[in-house]
């Protein structure tokens, strides 16, 4: 295989574009929801992500009075799998660029 | 019911229902599981199946069509397995009828009955109109004002056995 770099670029402004989306970390957002239980969110925090008890606790709080919270930051495959994950606890989870 | 409290001995949880606890309990698992085999065989239904879509919300919030994608590739997995956790609440509750019934969950068993309950109250929710922090509901008649009660009773239910498995994580 040919590495990359021995091609030279036609279109520099494109080619920067993808080396920022490569580099850039995505985040997984939990949002507030009536619905699930104050206890169980930071259940949820410790079990799944191993936050200890405080920080899970903060990140819960950050959920009910900010209305949401990053619990979670890398790739964009990392990040699907805990939305993935969260969906399967129930509670309500998106994935972004971190970014944006 | 005795709420759930985690063994003495051992990484376990117990509770007990009484009959007519574990109607309500059969009842609304059995929904699930229903709902959820339907989500893991069917197309998606979208926006005409709002407690499903609470159930499997959009991954990307901004972007439908990446939304589309996530969901065709987990959604058939999710639903799989909220229907095999439902099927193992409605195990543990046995068969007998008419008959308070002594529940105990191992932390497999445990973490089915976590999700179950966060689903049922999930679609409950959804029935009712409770979308903000502090909605009362839409009850107006017997059958929401069960389904507000049942909703209640569900969370007290999970509270208990959130607590009990921690506890029980740590013996």
């Amino acid at each position: 295989m040919t590495p990359a770099l021995a091609q030279p670029a036609t279109d520099e402004e494109v080619d920067l574009g993808e080396r920022l989306e490569l580099g850039s970390p995505w985040v997984t957002i939990v949002w507030n929801d009536p619905v699930n239980l104050m206890s169980y969110v930071t259940y949820v925090f410790q079990s799944y992500f191993g936050f200890s008890k405080v920080e899970a606790q903060r990140l819960m709080l950050l959920v009910h009075n900010e209305g949401r919270a990053v619990v979670a930051t890398g790739t964009r495959e990392e990040m699907e799998r805990h939305v993935e994950a969260m969906h399967e606890y129930g509670l309500w989870a998106t994935l972004q660029k971190a970014d944006a | 019911m005795r709420p759930f409290r985690a063994d003495r001995h051992g990484g376990g949880v117990h509770a007990r229902f009484e009959a007519a606890e574990v109607d309500v309990l059969r009842r609304f698992a059995a929904d699930a599981a229903d709902r959820a085999e339907r989500a893991a065989d069917g197309a998606w239904p979208g926006a005409d199946d709002p407690a499903l879509a609470r159930l499997l919300p959009d991954a990307y919030p901004d972007d439908p069509e990446a939304s589309a994608e996530f969901r065709r590739f987990t959604a058939e997995r999710i639903a799989e397995r909220k229907a095999g956790n439902a099927r193992a609440v409605l195990d543990a509750l046995g068969t007998t009828r008419g008959e308070s019934v002594d529940v105990r969950l191992d932390d497999a068993q445990a973490q089915a009955w976590l999700r179950t309950l966060t689903d049922i109250r999930l679609v409950l929710a959804s029935g009712l109109g409770i979308e903000h922090d502090g909605d009362e509901g839409d009850v107006h008649d017997l059958e929401s004002a069960t389904r507000r009660a049942v909703y209640d009773w569900l969370a007290a239910v999970q509270e208990f056995l959130v607590l009990a498995v921690s506890r029980a994580s740590r013996r």
